[in-house]
């Protein structure tokens, strides 16, 4: 009955499985008509400490979407210490010196005390993971392993939480948004950005302004253990519970060899509980600094007034010391296929993943207008596999152009007595035909027509514009809004014949294949035997 | 009436601008920054919801239609709500409501193959979606305004004269057959099966889920005739908003639905013999190594005269986001889980239930459920803080406006309550719905807490390693038999393809 989601999931992430992402990709790039392409208009600014603002006026409803995006995320990470870009995420919503505690002096002293007894016990965990390599234990999680000293230390690391819960006013950071009105907060974060959102209702404005730039200025990162356990939940229940999550992870690592997007979002099992305090301080000062944030205004508001209210509330935070390192690793070129086979609670299914070109790249227009052409009920797979050869019940495609390079992705689900072999090689098949002929017109307008209507239906509500901006800007330029809608009706026929030869290549190409796993009953033969050997 | 409307409409944007120009005009900006936002000043918004009255329209060809005019975009929105569901599906061909919605905009029609239709509304980049669910159906229509006559005449035809292509139809069984087989793969799909089960009894028509038997019996005469059952004007809702002239859009929808070929019935009412499950804790036993969990009590109406109370109450204790009490314990305090919260909707036919719900590792289940079931008895014996009820009450008042954010959400929200008869019931709903809210006091939400909330009385779901479970975490004193005396029920899982229970292996 209210807009209050009842399992709201506030804080939280990642890109998911790969079909189910490119899905998601679709929804936000795929689109658009011969229409005179209709222009987001977006007022820029820059702070007198490097931050930039974005601002669109809208007169819709009553209300500000508001948001920021650090250009952060999973890429700017290293081994060790995955998994911090979004771990920071939800430590973002700790609160502030004045906002989540009633003293800010004894909550700031039991914090270093906390920090000392963790590093006592971060020397154990180091014996744990010693054991677990010579094979004296099997599972670095389970309670009945933690040493005699791990355990005491934790006893004492319980007490000084209590003592600071009982200084605590517990999520305020919340509290203080939902007493005045503030809907959908929540934060995302991928591997090339992490962005936090809320709409305010419009005489709330200069709350944001306070509460953004208060958590940027004066962050508290308070029950960072207890978080880190809620991350590792996270990563339970997206990549470990779900019968693909896990396949969909090694997968994609397969896929990325040297660029840093071979780590999962969310981080490896082994890093997210070993990520301490410090290496997250760390990488605050370096990420967090104004000069690497951009802040997104959308609608009903004074952008003179906003503009004023962002320098007095943000303009204050002083800028980073240091600039970001850049990202050097580049993706090594391929030499030979890939392949994941792969047996797990499914339907038979084919994922296919090529690699193209990153965001803003002169090819990821013509990569997109590829993908939709593939795509969607009247698309070249759909007919040519499901309706025509009868060997798929579903199909997709997508172009995934990322921060630091980019990649073109085709799956299906196998019909039922078919193969997943017969399948990819239609896969094959109807890709091999749009590298001999080029698209005839009225197919190739069709999809352009979807593109352009696309540019419309976008702008229906502020949230939906934010997100656009915010994606956007994090992977790279937020002009992109207005700017790939005219690229993207400048493709030619030619343009889509030449990425598809110079990208779909057997040897720059990564397969899975999926198979139902045997059953149950099977199954848990095997876990048993498995647990006995332990 | 089309004045009316229009100077409503003027009325309220200029509502809005006085509201945003008397915020500029009073603030200063040499003020130093506070230390804590409480010392912020902010005018008040003021804001009135839109009144249903002043866009419902009903029309002489059968439906009441909803006409919310808006030229920001050149689009069209064209949302139909039909009196029709799955519980109208004859006993031995579940799947064929489901089947029938899916197949009208993917079917043909009679002058239209599929294909032909499907590329001509590809190529005007236009959407077209048909579904039908529990207890209705639903067209969509989104296009660009140029197109609409085009559009229109497609969805007269898709409405009143769709093919059901064999093709598509043997396409369509095969695609839910796909589904099916998945039935058991994701632990979720299993939760939300089996908590139907518990909270409305293996009777309710909610749970005659579709088997390989139903699907492959369903033939092309069973679609045409659910089709011709229930899709008539009569049974029509119609929400439309977007770029057009209202005059002309009534016109047009009147040929839309005006001639219809065929008559068609009245829907019966919607059965409401639901059965709650005994009190105890249930498990399906399933290799994840996070276990799912729904503890439920029988719930309300949504027309009950406690549902206000009941609103802000589940707000302060599971539905309100991180500040409320089950999140505030279970994951912030904890760490115990990353999702955690409860729901308790108002059901619009029959009693819907109180759920509250979280995921985690599996040797933590059992201290988790104790951590809700303590946070649930607490509501029933001391009143919330006054702090608590303001909190929910600004928080339902404040963001009141977003309820109508869009033209769409406008024309779709009274659409809706015209479908499901709130307007008539009650068509000042959303004028006094903030009175009803600030009208709840701590006093309603104990007593609303007392009616429902019987933690002695939970249905307790769990999805997991029943082993692992089982063992408890050495760190609580806690067990699945600790927290709930009546014992562990192992629910078999069912076998896909015909949802019967499979027979459990003599284990242990």
């Amino acid at each position: 009955m209210n807009t209050t989601n009842a399992f709201q999931r506030p804080t939280q992430s990642q890109r998911v499985g790969y079909c189910t992402r490119v899905f998601l990709a679709l929804a936000v790039s795929s689109w658009t008509l011969a229409l005179q392409a209709q222009q987001v208009p977006v007022i820029e600014k820059t702070l007198s400490n490097g931050m930039k603002l974005l601002m669109v006026q809208r007169k819709d409803e009553p209300n500000v979407a508001g948001g920021w995006v650090a250009h952060v995320g999973a890429s700017n990470e290293r081994p060790g210490i995955t998994g911090t870009a979004h771990l920071f995420e939800h430590m973002m919503f700790k609160g502030t010196t004045t906002i989540g505690t009633k003293d800010p002096n004894e909550d700031g002293a039991i914090i270093s005390q906390q920090e000392n007894i963790r590093d006592e016990m971060r020397a154990e965990e180091a014996k744990l993971r010693q054991a677990y390599r010579r094979g004296d234990i099997s599972d670095l999680t389970s309670p009945e392993n933690m040493t005699p000293r791990w355990i005491e230390l934790k006893k004492q690391f319980d007490e000084l939480v209590a003592r600071q819960r009982a200084l605590m006013v517990k999520n305020e950071f919340d509290l203080v948004y939902k007493r005045a009105g503030g809907t959908e907060m929540n934060a995302f974060t991928s591997e090339d950005m992490t962005a936090y959102f809320v709409n305010v209702p419009a005489n709330k404005l200069e709350l944001w302004m306070w509460m953004e730039s208060e958590r940027l200025f004066h962050p508290v990162f308070r029950e960072f253990y207890s978080e880190r356990d809620v991350v590792f939940e996270e990563r339970r229940m997206r990549t470990d519970s779900t019968p693909l999550g896990k396949f969909a992870e090694e997968f994609s690592s397969l896929f990325w060899q040297s660029t840093p997007y071979h780590w999962p979002v969310v981080g490896w099992p082994s890093d997210i509980p070993a990520i301490s305090k410090k290496d997250a301080d760390d990488f605050f000062a370096i990420y967090y600094a104004p000069q690497n944030l951009t802040a997104i205004l959308v609608g009903d508001f004074d952008p003179t007034h906003a503009g004023q209210l962002a320098e007095k509330y943000f303009g204050r935070i002083p800028q980073g010391k240091q600039a970001p390192p850049d990202v050097i690793t580049m993706e090594v070129k391929q030499e030979a296929e890939k392949r994941m086979n792969a047996e797990a609670e499914t339907n038979p299914q084919v994922d296919i993943l090529w690699h193209t070109a990153p965001f803003g790249h002169k090819d990821s227009y013509a990569l997109d207008v590829l993908a939709q052409l593939l795509s969607d009920r009247t698309g070249r797979l759909y007919k040519g596999l499901v309706l025509g050869s009868q060997i798929a019940t579903d199909v997709s495609a997508g172009q995934d152009a990322r921060k630091w390079a980019g990649c073109f992705e085709v799956c299906g689900d196998v019909k039922d007595g078919h193969t997943p072999a017969e399948l990819e090689n239609g896969l094959y098949a109807e890709l091999d035909k749009l590298k001999i002929a080029e698209v005839p017109p009225e197919e190739l307008q069709k999809v352009k027509n979807n593109f352009a209507a696309h540019e419309f239906r976008r702008l229906s509500a502020n949230r939906p514009i934010l997100m656009h901006l915010i994606w956007n800007e994090g992977e790279g330029n937020w002009r992109e809004i207005n700017e790939a809608g005219k690229k993207i009706q400048a493709v030619t026929a030619a343009d889509v014949k030449r990425v598809a030869s110079l990208y779909l290549t057997k040897e720059n190409r990564s397969v899975a294949t999926y198979m139902r796993k045997a059953s149950e009953s099977a199954s848990e033969q095997k876990d048993q035997a498995t647990k006995e050997q332990k | 009436m089309k004045k009316q409307n229009a100077f409503s409409i003027a009325q309220y944007i200029a509502i809005l601008a006085v509201g945003i120009a008397g915020f500029n005009g009073t603030f200063a900006f040499a003020q130093e920054i506070p230390n804590r936002p409480e010392q912020l000043q902010f005018p008040p918004l003021k804001y009135e919801p839109p009144n249903p009255a002043n866009y419902r329209v009903e029309l002489k060809s059968g439906p009441v239609a909803y006409l919310v005019p808006d030229h920001e975009l050149p689009l069209v929105n064209i949302h139909i709500l039909v009196r029709t569901g799955d519980y109208l599906e004859p006993d031995n061909k579940a799947g064929l409501a489901g089947m029938t919605g899916h197949l009208l905009a993917r079917g043909g029609t009679k002058s239209k193959t599929a294909e032909q239709m499907e590329e001509r509304l590809a190529f005007l980049a236009a959407n077209l979606d048909s579904s039908v669910g529990a207890t209705s159906g639903d067209l969509n229509l989104n296009l660009l305004s140029k197109d609409l006559d085009e559009g229109l005449s497609i969805l007269r035809e898709v409405l009143a004269e769709p093919r059901f292509q064999d093709d598509k139809i043997a396409l369509t069984k095969e695609q839910e057959l796909q589904g099916i087989r998945q039935r058991n793969d994701e632990s979720s799909a299993i939760e939300v099966r089996e908590r139907g089960f518990l909270a409305f009894g293996e009777k309710f028509w909610a749970n005659h889920h579709s088997t390989q038997q139903s699907i492959e019996g369903i033939t092309r005469a069973d679609l045409e005739a659910f089709h011709h059952a229930w899709f008539h004007p009569a049974n029509f809702v119609v929400a439309v908003s977007g770029d057009f002239d209202r005059d002309q859009m009534l016109q047009k929808l009147e040929t839309l639905f005006g001639k219809w070929p065929f008559q068609g019935g009245v829907p019966p009412a919607i059965p409401t013999n639901t059965e709650f499950a005994k009190p105890g804790v249930y498990i399906v036993n399933k290799e994840v190594n996070q276990g799912r969990v729904a503890m439920m009590l029988p719930g309300v109406k949504r027309d009950d005269p406690d549902y206000f109370p009941v609103a802000i109450m589940n707000d302060i204790l599971g539905g309100g986001g991180f500040i409320s009490h089950i999140m505030a314990r279970v994951r912030s305090d904890e760490g115990l889980a990353y999702s955690a919260g409860s729901s308790f909707q108002g059901g619009v036919y029959y009693p819907l239930t109180f759920t509250a719900a979280f995921q985690s590792k599996s040797r933590t289940v059992p201290y988790a459920i104790s951590i809700v079931m303590e946070e649930i008895k607490k509501m029933t014996e001391t009143p919330v803080t006054e702090a608590e009820l303001s909190t929910a009450k600004r928080s339902f008042i404040d963001s009141f406006p977003r309820v109508f954010a869009t033209k769409s959400q406008i024309a779709s929200r009274f659409a809706d309550d015209e479908f499901t008869g709130r307007y008539t019931k009650t068509p000042d709903y959303w004028k006094n719905y903030r009175a009803n809210i600030e009208n709840v006091t701590d006093q309603d939400v104990l007593r609303v807490a007392r009616r429902f909330l019987h933690p002695d009385q939970l249905a307790i779901l769990i999805v997991g390693q029943k082993d692992e479970i089982m063992k408890g975490h050495p760190d609580h004193n806690v067990t699945l038999t600790s927290v709930q005396p009546n014992g562990v029920t192992e629910l078999p899982l069912r076998d896909p393809l015909t949802m019967k229970p499979m027979v459990t292996k003599g284990k242990e």
